[in-house]
């Protein structure tokens, strides 16, 4: 793996992309501590650890993810890619509802190039609606749960000032945008996911260094190795596959038989990624929002029954279990979408493949429905146990809130890490050069 | 800084052409003076232009246009236009001139040739049929003598020698495909004086669009002799017994046929109760379906006539016997053995090229076409060529009107024919464009029903074809044309003398029909093209209906418009809708091309890997030396008896043959691999990438397996009368070769199509 890299880094025009994508993500980061004008990175600081040892998984917890930690400290990048991940998600949706957009989509690269326009617009709308709210809690203290006073670190308060920094929200998260397109232009992988990545990882030197000043080092090597063993176990999922041997026989091909070894569908035992996980979290937000909506401290029956159940720690026996059926459900959900096992069949049958030992037609069909069904049941299964692995070192250690092996953020950055090395390999590989995974 | 500024304001794509502009003041005061010289002394001055280096300066770039008019003048009585000038430059800097039909493409192309012939550099000048580069040869040869410049052209059925010749004149035509198969049969020579196409230096490419574009999807292939087959009468015999629909179904577009329930148990029951579709053994199904192919699939005074005992393919698009084409893969044989005639012997694959990399070997590509902005991006990203938009001699008057559209073919079909009746009676010529031959046919069939006789071009005669088209223009003619069809023709108004112009210009001129829109607008303004030539007069109209091919695959949610009684859809959501469709195809095709070009960026790289190695062995005796590395006994002891020259000859030929072999072999992994890697999609896989990534260790050791192979057959040479007989060890060259475009593989896969259907299945979830 390692000389894989190296010569990677041999390879010259291999080379200047790998440069180019880590000088981008430098950039990334440094625009993610800068703090916007008009902020005092003192008293931020101070705020921050102040607000640390309060509650870190509520509302907060999934937006500072995407934005490694630079929302908090109302940096020039504070925004991240989130406005850009929501608009692209939107516009998907909109694809299905608005019959332009949709006509747009099919119609290749160049209408591909209009919506890709139409979400940048989209980006900036709803990086000025963000940035603003987002100063518009800063103002008032929510930010930090009112650990501390506004004034101190937003010492002036004028309109030029606030509009300013939305300003340079809004700009910093076009320079983003326009960085991930650079990097998927003229560097390695594609670069919004390795935007996430950054961030995503962006935090772990931090709350390691937390780990190991406010625990033992016992628990800090614990934490260590649970996390190599948890990347390593993850992995090992994410690579795991059935390949299902397929054949064409339509022609005499030459001498040599290859047997079908290159030809097989491979189906992968967590086929749907990290998106139940994604789904099951932003539904199980739907409790607590109900909870802050309804007031914390009334009586009702409702709210009562909610937070006792689907609090905001998350780390009740019932919201945890909920949480790993709603998984397990997403994810078989999800396959049964996207895979049509009828329309595979039909596929092959038409172009004269097969499954050796299968007949073609409705036979291949009811095969590839069983063995997909036998592969999701333990992928499914895995992927809630991810999901839940925090919430049950949260629970059995007590070790406040800051396992950093999150199951979102391993899931992303796995994911993410795999096709930025397969994608390398790819390039190596045109050139004859050994490849990384074998 | 000027150049961004320029992309930034400029349409992407083009150059600016005014710097040619500004020379044409210089060249008109050159004239007089050219004109007083004998024809002796102007070839002198042409010669002239021969002793700098490099790219011309300005003052030559003039010269040479001075020149090349006042020769063209002579020899052709043309004298050029100030644009065709501006062509002629923007050619010799390498760019693809956009210049509108009958602005004399030609006339420019070939002073441009000329111009880079005279500085010592070999053109070719690739057009799209044999009959075209025939004729602009010949037409242009006075020209290029006057100018000194020797000229020569390629067909069909030009010899080995011709072709040697023809290759080392200054300026040589060909078509594409011609060219191709000599860099195909180039190599696998195994004498270096067998080769004919020399290092490549410029290329003129002609109808640039069509040829750089559209026909870069089509792969060339070069296919040989095998080994003998054996007649699989059985299996012809038994798919006889099937039948359509019941045992098996052939889909919508005839392509491919499968068996049905039924047909698996009746075959498997034929065959004693075997398992069709068995773990251990694959062998029977390709033979099934092979003979049922041919059976199905394959009609005989269709697809191929019997003649003197043998099978022989009619090219569909032409209509005609094709000499050197014969069906790959074992499909010959099953139709061989369908007809009960002697089998002969099996084809293989040995290598292909596509146009891309043709092209792409060019160290200098230029070329024209009278519709090169609509895919300037394409241009560039593949070529590297940046469009010259050159100026009409006269400006177009034409006119375009809008589509007429319909709701069912029936109704567009009557609309057609009333609307070429009532034009028909004015006396002013009609030009109809169709999509295909059958088609074509239909329609002409139906006009002479309603007393319109008309002509049918469908290009299966390229050299009548360009006759009658020339006549096109005549008062009172009705012409029906595919396509393709009289490509590179004018189109005069009172036909090809021009003697009726003047009342044909009183009717309107020629009114341009299409009956549907083709797959993209380019190929539409090329059918507009044909009329308004040189400012002439006329107009063009499209008859579009909504279950045409091209809306209803790619627009199929537009559904139930509002007629009016004779069936005409007046709703202009629905014009939007027809042109949606058409940028749907488009797309298509370009990520057809797109994918082509990726999926053989990696063969490429690996062929040239075998190239360079066979380059050395052929030229450098390096299988020799080899062999007496790897076999230095048996290779002393046969010096010793046969003599050097003849164990070295022994041992290229060997070598050859084993690299050869090995690259076939590696072909038809490749292929294989292809055909199915769509599938890799499913589990969430770039094919892509997945196909690198099984290519590139199937290609690891292939120099050096070549190598072990060869030193094995080397260690079994037995000198017979002092010399070796490499024939006996096992060496066998493929001693008939033929060639078809992909196009007619009758096994396409449609890979792009397949992973589009299953990308479509995801997307929707």
């Amino acid at each position: 793996m390692l000389g894989a890299f190296v010569r990677a880094f041999r390879t010259p025009d291999l080379r200047n992309k790998l440069l180019f994508t880590l000088f981008i993500l430098t950039i990334y980061r440094l625009g993610s501590v800068i703090p916007a004008p008009g902020i005092n990175p003192d008293a931020i600081r101070q705020c921050l650890q102040g607000a640390q040892t309060e509650d870190t998984t509520g509302l907060y917890s999934l937006v500072n993810l995407f934005s490694g930690g630079a929302l908090l400290q109302l940096a020039i990048f504070a925004l991240g890619i989130m406005p850009y991940i929501t608009a692209s998600i939107i516009l998907n949706l909109l694809t299905v509802v608005i019959p332009r957009l949709e006509a747009l989509k099919k119609e290749g690269q160049a209408g591909q190039a209009k919506i890709t326009q139409y979400t940048r617009y989209l980006t900036v709308a709803l990086a000025l609606l963000q940035s603003t709210s987002i100063i518009a809690m800063a103002r008032t203290g929510q930010l930090f749960q009112g650990a501390c006073p506004p004034s101190s670190y937003m010492p002036s308060e004028d309109l030029l000032t606030l509009i300013t920094i939305v300003f340079v929200m809004t700009a910093g998260t076009c320079v983003i945008m326009w960085f991930g397109e650079l990097i998927t232009e003229r560097g390695v992988g594609n670069g919004m996911s390795l935007l996430i990545f950054t961030t995503v990882v962006a935090v772990f030197p931090s709350s390691m260094a937390r780990i190991w000043s406010e625990q033992s080092p016992w628990i800090f090597a614990i934490i260590c190795v649970a996390g190599l063993v948890l990347i390593a176990g993850v992995v090992f999922m994410e690579q795991a596959q059935r390949r299902i041997p397929v054949q064409y026989a339509k022609r005499m091909v030459g001498r040599r038989m290859y047997g079908g070894s290159s030809t097989y569908i491979p189906l992968k035992v967590n086929q749907a990624g990290v998106i139940p996980v994604i789904f099951a979290s932003s539904l199980l937000y739907l409790p607590q929002l109900a909870i802050g909506l309804l007031g914390q401290d009334s009586d009702n029956p409702v709210v009562d029954f909610l937070s006792t159940y689907f609090g905001p720690t998350g780390t009740h026996p019932v919201y945890m279990a909920s949480f790993f059926a709603l998984i397990v459900g997403f994810a078989f959900f999800y396959v049964a979408i996207t895979f049509n096992p009828a329309e595979v069949a039909d596929n092959m049958k038409k172009y004269g493949g097969f499954i050796p030992g299968i007949r073609p037609g409705r036979p291949t069909a009811e095969y590839l429905d069983f063995v997909l069904t036998r592969l999701t049941t333990p992928g499914a299964l895995y992927l809630g146990l991810i999901a839940l692995l925090p919430m049950l070192a949260l629970g059995a250690s007590g070790a406040s809130g800051n396992f950093p092996f999150g199951g979102t953020s391993i899931l992303i950055m796995v994911g993410v890490g795999l096709d930025t090395v397969k994608q390398i390999e790819s390039h190596l590989q045109q050139r004859n050069y050994e490849g990384f995974l074998r | 800084m000027a150049e961004s500024v320029r992309r930034v304001l400029g349409k992407p794509g083009s150059v600016d052409v005014r710097p040619y502009t500004k020379l044409l003041k210089a060249i008109d005061e050159r004239e007089p003076a050219l004109r007083e010289l004998s024809d002796a002394e102007l070839t002198e001055r042409a010669a002239e232009l021969g002793n700098a280096e490099g790219p011309y300066d300005r003052a030559d770039l003039a010269e040479l246009c001075a020149v090349g008019r006042e020769a063209a003048r002579r020899a052709l009585g043309e004298r050029p236009f100030d644009v065709q000038l501006v062509g002629v430059m923007a050619l010799l800097d390498g760019h693809v001139a956009e210049m509108a039909t009958g602005e004399g493409k030609t006339l420019a192309g070939a002073l441009a040739a000329a111009g880079f012939a005279l500085r010592g550099r070999r053109v070719h000048v690739l057009s799209v049929n044999d009959y075209l580069a025939r004729r602009d040869a010949e037409w242009m040869r006075p020209l290029y003598d006057l100018l000194g410049v020797a000229v020569a052209w390629i067909g069909q059925e030009s010899t080995r020698e011709e072709r040697s010749v023809a290759y080392s004149a200054d300026i040589t035509y060909a078509s594409v495909s011609e060219l191709g198969f000599d860099v195909l049969r180039d190599r696998l020579v195994t004498d270096v004086a067998d080769r004919v196409v020399p290092e490549p230096d410029v290329a003129l490419i002609d109808e640039a669009d069509s040829v750089l574009v559209d026909e870069a999807r089509v792969p060339l292939v070069l296919a040989g002799a095998a080994e003998a087959a054996e007649a699989d009468l059985e299996m012809a015999e038994l798919v006889r017994s099937l039948r359509p629909r019941i045992h098996y179904e052939v889909d919508g577009e005839g392509r491919n046929v499968q068996l049905t329930e039924s047909g698996i148990d009746l075959v498997e029951r034929e065959l004693g109760g075997i398992d069709l579709y068995s773990e251990d053994d694959t062998s029977v199904l390709p033979r099934v379906n092979l003979a049922l192919h041919a059976h199905a699939l394959l009609q005989r005074d269709v697809h191929y006539v019997v003649r003197d005992g043998e099978v022989r393919l009619i090219n569909e698009s032409r209509g005609r016997i094709a000499l050197l084409q014969r069906w790959p893969d074992g499909l010959q044989a099953a139709v061989e053995a369908k007809e009960k005639v002697a089998v002969s012997e099996t084809g293989e694959i040995l290598d292909s090229i596509t146009v891309q990399a043709l092209v792409l070997r060019y160290p200098t590509r230029c070329g024209m076409t009278g519709t090169a902005m609509a895919v300037a991006e394409q241009l560039r990203e593949f070529y590297e060529l940046e469009v010259a938009v050159v100026p009409p001699n006269k400006p177009c008057v034409r006119v375009d009107e809008a589509d007429r559209l319909y709701a069912t073919p029936e109704d567009k079909e009557d609309a057609l024919i009333e609307e070429v009746a009532t034009v028909h009676a004015t006396g002013r010529p009609i030009l109809i464009g169709t999509q295909d031959v059958a088609e074509s046919e239909r329609l002409a069939k139906r006009l002479a029903d309603a007393g319109l006789e008309c002509v049918v071009l469908n290009a299966k005669n390229d050299a009548d074809e360009a006759a009658v088209i020339a006549e096109a223009g005549t008062y009172g003619a009705i012409t029906v044309s595919t396509q393709m069809a009289g490509r590179g023709t004018d189109i005069r108004l009172g036909g090809s003398d021009m003697a009726d112009r003047e009342r044909v210009v009183e009717t309107g001129g020629l009114y341009v029909m299409g009956y549907g829109r083709y797959p993209s607008s380019r190929l539409d303004d090329q059918l507009r093209g044909r009329a308004g030539r040189q400012g002439d007069p006329g107009s063009s109209i499209f008859f579009v209906s909504v279950e045409d091919d091209l809306i209803a695959a790619n627009a199929p949610e537009a559904r139930g418009a509002d007629v009016t009684a004779d069936g005409e859809i007046t709703d202009p959501a629905w014009r939007s809708t027809v042109n949606h469709a058409q940028r749907v195809a488009e797309g298509q095709l370009l990520e057809l091309h797109r994918n082509t070009w990726r999926y053989n960026q990696l063969i490429d790289v690996q062929r040239g890997v075998v190239l360079e190695h066979r380059q050395a062995v052929l030229a450098e005796g390096l299988g020799d030396r080899q062999l007496a590395v790897d076999c230095a006994g048996t290779h002393a002891d046969l010096v010793e008896e046969v003599g050097e020259e003849e164990v070295a000859r022994a041992a290229k030929l060997i070598t050859l043959y084993h690299l050869d072999r090995g690259w076939t072999d590696h072909n038809a992994f490749l292929a294989d691999l292809r055909e199915g890697i769509h599938l890799r999609f499913l589990g969430r896989r770039n094919p892509l990438d997945e196909f690198h990534r099984d290519a590139v260790p199937a290609f690891k050791g292939f120099l050096d397996e070549a190598r072990a192979r060869a030193a094995e057959t080397f260690e079994a040479l037995e000198p017979v009368d002092g010399r070796l007989d490499v024939a006996v060890a096992g060496v066998k060259r493929p001693h008939t070769t033929w060639t078809y475009m992909v196009h007619e593989h009758p096994f396409s896969t449609e890979f792009e199509t397949v992973v589009g259907r299953v990308r479509g299945a995801l997307s929707r979830g």
